[in-house]
């Protein structure tokens, strides 16, 4: 699937001055726990180790939290955050769009998520290689604004 | 390939809340503080696959 990125506004600081947007690899993500499920934005994000969501998102699907899979990471502080993970199944969604190639198939896989209050303020989710990357083949290519997400390809056994 | 602009419909979007925006992305079809307010509100007003983002500081870059 290939999937364009999305450019979002973003302020402008003293490190740039003239910045007014910036350009991610995001996707419209369908998550589902049982007969709940709905449509988020996730960044691809080669940098994260796992796949990890705002806490809303877990309410939504009515997953409860804490529950007894916790796991702690770091961004760039030192401070450790929290995330419940629970098994849910994912799809990630083709846009429908003149300049995206048609009749793209969805991409349906397993997703270890997690939940974390911390993660609430950026609004997105994170995918990361856990579950993510540990399964599918990705590219970018940043100048030409698209990534590429593949599904791997398993070869038969040679027949002798 | 052409980027999706989504800079003209984040541009008033209320930040900190949680909004809706339709399949095409190209408008926000609700908005609330919570996620389940804003997407039951999307659904009532029957967008079938809203997609849910939180609108970030204006500052929110990740590492």
């Amino acid at each position: 699937m290939k999937v364009p990125f999305s450019i979002l506004p973003v302020g402008s600081d003293s490190a740039f001055p003239l910045r007014t947007e910036l350009k991610r690899p995001i996707v419209a993500l369908l998550l589902a726990k049982g007969d709940r499920q709905f449509v988020v934005f996730a960044v691809v994000d080669s940098g994260a180790d796992l796949c990890v969501f705002p806490a809303s998102v877990a309410t939504r699907l009515g997953i409860s939290l804490p529950n007894d899979r916790a796991s702690t990471f770091s961004g760039s502080g030192e401070t450790t955050q929290l995330a419940y993970f629970e098994p849910i199944q994912a799809t990630i969604l083709p846009m429908d769009a003149p300049n995206i190639e048609p009749d793209q198939e969805p991409i349906a896989f397993p997703l270890y998520a997690g939940f974390c209050e911390t993660l609430e303020h950026f609004g997105m989710g994170l995918l990361g290689h856990e579950s993510f990357f540990s399964r599918f083949t990705v590219s970018f290519n940043y100048t030409q604004s698209y990534f590429e997400i593949l599904e791997p390809v398993i070869l038969a056994p040679a027949l002798s | 390939m052409q980027p999706i602009d989504l800079t003209a419909v984040l541009k008033d979007a209320p930040i900190g809340e949680w909004i809706a925006l339709s399949f095409a992305r190209d408008r926000i079809v609700a908005h609330a503080p919570t996620l389940s307010a804003a997407l039951d509100e999307a659904l009532n007003l029957g967008e079938k696959q809203p997609i849910m983002m939180k609108v970030p500081p204006p500052h929110a870059m990740i590492l």
